[in-house]
């Protein structure tokens, strides 16, 4: 997805996981992602380098859609779809 | 499609080593793998009721103790037993202390150990674990 993309979607649940090291964000995601129905969006925030890279194939492994990152002043938003 | 299989044989009780240990397992329980901890002489140490929360041993970069220590804190990382309850809670973690090990430091019963553990077994169920697994590591 593109940046503009990535800015206009509808996110249906909001993870803060800025205040955790890993595997902090990506155990916040995996508890958040049994909240919301396959087919919504939920966006991950985090300032761990290593989650960025992560939560990409993480969602390979599961069968989540990974969508893209945005980069933001000192964090990343992650986004996916279940 | 089974889940994959980690087993870890925990040696070390020594908090960086044991907290990386709960990095690993953080990452196993985000993969839904089912895991199987065997906790080996010093991790049995670390294990006793009487000393998880006390025990600050590191076993590298000893000079630097202090300052790791402090860094952890500071980066808000778990204590590793916390990350080790949290693996538990989100995916299937079996922790099994060695007989042998427990015998080591005057444990002998279950009861001697965190509530994290969950039996007191031989080696032979670590070689069928271990024989089982998709991943085996040594810490």
């Amino acid at each position: 997805m593109t940046t503009e993309e990535l800015k206009a979607l509808t996110v249906n649940k909001s993870v803060d996981a800025r205040g955790t090291s890993c595997p902090g964000p990506l155990l916040a995601a995996k508890k958040a992602i049994g909240q919301i129905e396959e087919g919504q969006v939920m966006e991950v925030l985090s300032a761990d380098e290593g989650t960025r890279r992560d939560i990409p194939k993480w969602c390979t492994k599961k069968g989540y859609e990974y969508l893209g990152t945005l980069e933001e002043a000192g964090y990343y938003k992650i986004f996916l779809k279940k | 499609m089974a889940n994959k299989k980690l087993t870890l044989a925990l040696f070390s009780g020594s908090v960086d080593k044991l907290t990386a240990a709960g990095v690993i397992l953080g990452g196993a329980a985000a993969e839904d793998m089912d895991v199987e901890i065997y906790v080996l002489l010093q991790a049995a140490f670390a294990f006793k009721k009487e000393n998880a929360m006390t025990n600050e041993r590191v076993a590298e970069i000893t000079d630097k103790k202090d300052e790791f220590l402090a860094s952890l804190r500071s980066l808000g990382t778990p204590h590793w037993t916390e990350a080790f309850r949290t693996a538990k809670e989100m995916t299937n973690v079996k922790i099994h202390i060695c007989g042998f090990a427990g015998k080591v430091w005057k444990g002998y019963k279950l009861d001697d150990f965190i509530g994290l553990a969950d039996d007191i077994c031989g080696i032979g169920e670590y070689m069928t674990s271990a024989e089982e697994s998709d991943i085996n590591l040594f810490i």
